[in-house]
């Protein structure tokens, strides 16, 4: 969160990355697993490594953590191939070594005891929902749910889900297998036509599932997203409409990622008036009613 | 560090540096940032200079700010600061001076501005002051200060009349002839030089055919702005030894090998700004090659190394 007081960040940690896996998926999406012990150790949900792509390019490359294996020391990391970097992050082999800075920024803060966290991804920014999810699953209390929204199929095999939501659109079952695994109801949204998915926007599959809930159940509810910009100002819309707590993480372009160099800021509403706030370590979680 | 008996001890306008790397302004936030890294100690570097900082608080440019671009990146911050009352108050007492030398950098859009900034760090612990002229000067249209050479000079000797503390002034590469320029500076009382500052440039969205930048254009940093700026501490350093005036060189180091470059084209000290973007724990590494240098080549001081260019003739 922008107050940093709420969590307070671990050492940023320089190191090598071996990669383990880099798996391409349908419509330039990658899935990289590094083994990079001491980042997958510090992780929180919301981190994000700073990842030199090739040694050719002046700056490294800001990607979110999906999930992490603290004991066996990986992070995988969910990309799509959209400029320089990216393609050049495609064409690394496993074996190869890439240098990495991580985990880096300030992640979501924690939900209280009782609330109902909502969870809402769009395309790449699907993997830091993940990582909150696998955190708030360890705690059964919380009783989770995931939308996930993608124009490009999903970088999983989406198969019904085996937990009922109500009222959404019949037909509307597809789920991310892990998530089920997890026994976390989640559904995914697509203008795409998939299969079993929500055919629209991400954001207004989550309002049919919160328009349903009764007052006191809604009340109870804590929004997270991650997304595309135009997504992440529809999810802070659906917070003001139902007057709901809501937390976002942001991107913007980044050299240091370390808080030196204030290239990656944000405008945010504070009590004494408009701040530039920078989205490496005073984010990249912020609270959405500061940024929309 | 102090391998074999060697040390990068330096003594720089009378300060002591650990070692002539010095953390360059605009790179490092206010000081503390990079202490978030693992294994990063400001206790091997000389100095760190900390953001550009105006009488009154500014909230800097709109994004874009940066963007990267062949061997280098472009940079449009626009001053974010929180003005020097809030420096002095509230930033320098968390700053730890047992470590290293920390160095205010002095910017303004009138004379008058860069003069009381000044006269606010002069009453502080900070060591020295870096003089920013490459700001614009919104009373004579918008021409940086540090492009014209008497603009510079009144800049200089403004400050120079409110503070005993050393003043480095910071020499912009977007002018004819900084070696004139340096001469003025340094006949108004600059105790120092810093060379060089970004050169101006832009690059373009060729999709919306927008500047990538906010601000449209930028300032050019990193390893693509080096022969640039080995040439201008080579032409500086022709007017500055004749008055023992000491250079902080800089503009795309990486590497112990770019910092000796700069050392022996004339520098006394080396700057390192995009260079930690690259790596944060460069300092460390760049000191151990510069001493394995200097015990290669049976060096006692890298006192001998500045300004130790053998010209073709
Ligand atoms: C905190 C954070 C987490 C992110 N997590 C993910 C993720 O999990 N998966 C994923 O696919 N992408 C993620 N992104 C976006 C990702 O950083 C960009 O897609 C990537 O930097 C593009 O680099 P490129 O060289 O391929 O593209 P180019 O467009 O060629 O990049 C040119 C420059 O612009 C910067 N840039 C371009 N787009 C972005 C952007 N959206 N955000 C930040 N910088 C950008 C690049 O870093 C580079 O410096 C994240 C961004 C941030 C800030
Ligand atoms: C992001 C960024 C911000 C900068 N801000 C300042 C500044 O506030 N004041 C200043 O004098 N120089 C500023 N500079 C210039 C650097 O201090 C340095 O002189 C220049 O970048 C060349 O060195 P380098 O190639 O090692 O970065 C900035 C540079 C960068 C990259
Ligand atoms: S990228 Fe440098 S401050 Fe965030």
């Amino acid at each position: 969160m922008s107050d940093p007081a709420t969590v307070a960040p671990p050492k940023i940690v320089e190191s090598v990355g071996v990669v383990l896996a880099n798996d391409a998926y349908a419509g330039g999406q990658y899935i990289l697993r590094l083994q990079a012990p001491e980042i997958a150790a510090r992780a929180v949900p919301g981190s994000f490594v700073h990842l030199r792509c090739a040694p050719e390019l002046p700056l490294r490359r800001p990607l979110s953590i999906m999930l992490r294996d603290q004991t066996k020391g990986w992070i995988d990391i969910l990309y799509k191939v959209v400029g320089r970097g990216t393609a050049a992050l495609a064409e690394r082999q496993v074996g190869q070594q890439l240098p990495l800075l991580g985990p880096i920024g300030n992640g979501f803060s924690p939900a209280p005891r009782g609330s109902r966290p909502v969870l809402i991804g769009g395309g790449v920014g699907m993997p830091p929902m993940l990582l909150l999810a696998s955190e708030l699953r360890r705690e059964p209390h919380f009783r989770p749910v995931l939308f996930l929204g993608s124009e490009v199929p999903f970088p999983f095999a989406p198969k019904p889900s085996e937990f009922m939501l109500d009222g959404l659109p019949p037909g509307v079952l597809a789920t991310m297998p892990l998530l089920d695994d997890w026994g976390i109801p989640a559904r995914l949204a697509s203008g795409q036509g998939f299969a079993g998915c929500f055919d629209g926007l991400v954001t207004d599959l989550a309002r049919a599932w919160l328009a349903q809930l009764d007052e006191t159940a809604r009340q109870s509810v804590h929004l997270y997203a991650c997304g595309p910009t135009p997504m992440l100002r529809a999810v802070a819309e659906l917070a003001r409409g139902f007057d709901l707590p809501c937390q976002v993480s942001l991107e913007e372009h980044m050299a240091c990622a370390i808080g030196g160099c204030a290239g990656c800021v944000v405008q945010v509403a504070t009590p004494t008036g408009p701040a530039m706030k920078r989205v490496c370590v005073d984010g990249p979680v912020f609270d959405a009613s500061t940024v929309f | 560090m102090g391998s074999e008996g060697l040390e990068l001890k330096i003594e720089f306008c009378g300060l002591g540096f650990n070692s002539p790397l010095v953390l360059l302004s605009g790179c490092v936030g206010f000081g503390n940032e990079y202490t978030r890294v693992e294994g990063f100690s400001h206790r091997d570097v000389g100095a760190v200079c900390l953001k550009g900082t105006t009488l009154e608080p500014r909230l800097g440019n709109p994004p874009h700010r940066i963007a990267e671009t062949e061997g280098g990146m472009l940079n449009a911050i626009g001053l974010q600061n929180p003005g020097v009352d809030h420096v002095v108050s509230e930033i320098l007492p968390g700053l730890d001076f047992s470590e290293t030398r920390f160095i205010a950098n002095v910017s303004g859009s009138t004379v008058e501005e860069y003069q009381e900034v000044t006269r606010r760090f002069d009453d502080s612990p900070i060591d020295a002051m870096e003089l920013n002229i490459s700001c614009p000067n919104v009373k004579e249209g918008g021409v940086a200060f540090g492009n014209d050479p008497e603009m510079s000079a009144r800049v200089v000797e403004a400050c120079r009349g409110v503070t005993r503390k050393p003043l480095i002034t910071k020499l912009s590469p977007n002018q004819t002839d900084i070696a004139e320029n340096a001469r003025r500076c340094i006949e108004a009382g600059s105790d120092a030089l810093a060379v060089i500052n970004t050169l101006m440039g832009m690059a373009v969205d060729i999709e919306s055919r927008q500047p990538v930048i906010g601000n449209n254009q930028g300032g050019l940093s990193g390893p693509a702005i080096k022969p640039v700026a080995l040439l201008k501490v080579h032409q500086v350093y022709q007017v500055a030894k004749r008055h023992g005036i000491p250079i902080i060189g800089q503009g795309g180091v990486t590497s112990a090998e770019d910092a000796l470059e700069f050392l022996i084209a004339g520098a006394s000290a080396v700057g390192l700004g995009t260079g930690l973007f690259y790596d944060p724990l460069a300092p460390a590494r760049i000191n151990l090659g510069i001493m394995e240098y200097l015990q290669r080549h049976q060096l006692g001081t890298l006192a001998e190394l500045t300004g130790s260019l053998r010209l073709h003739q």
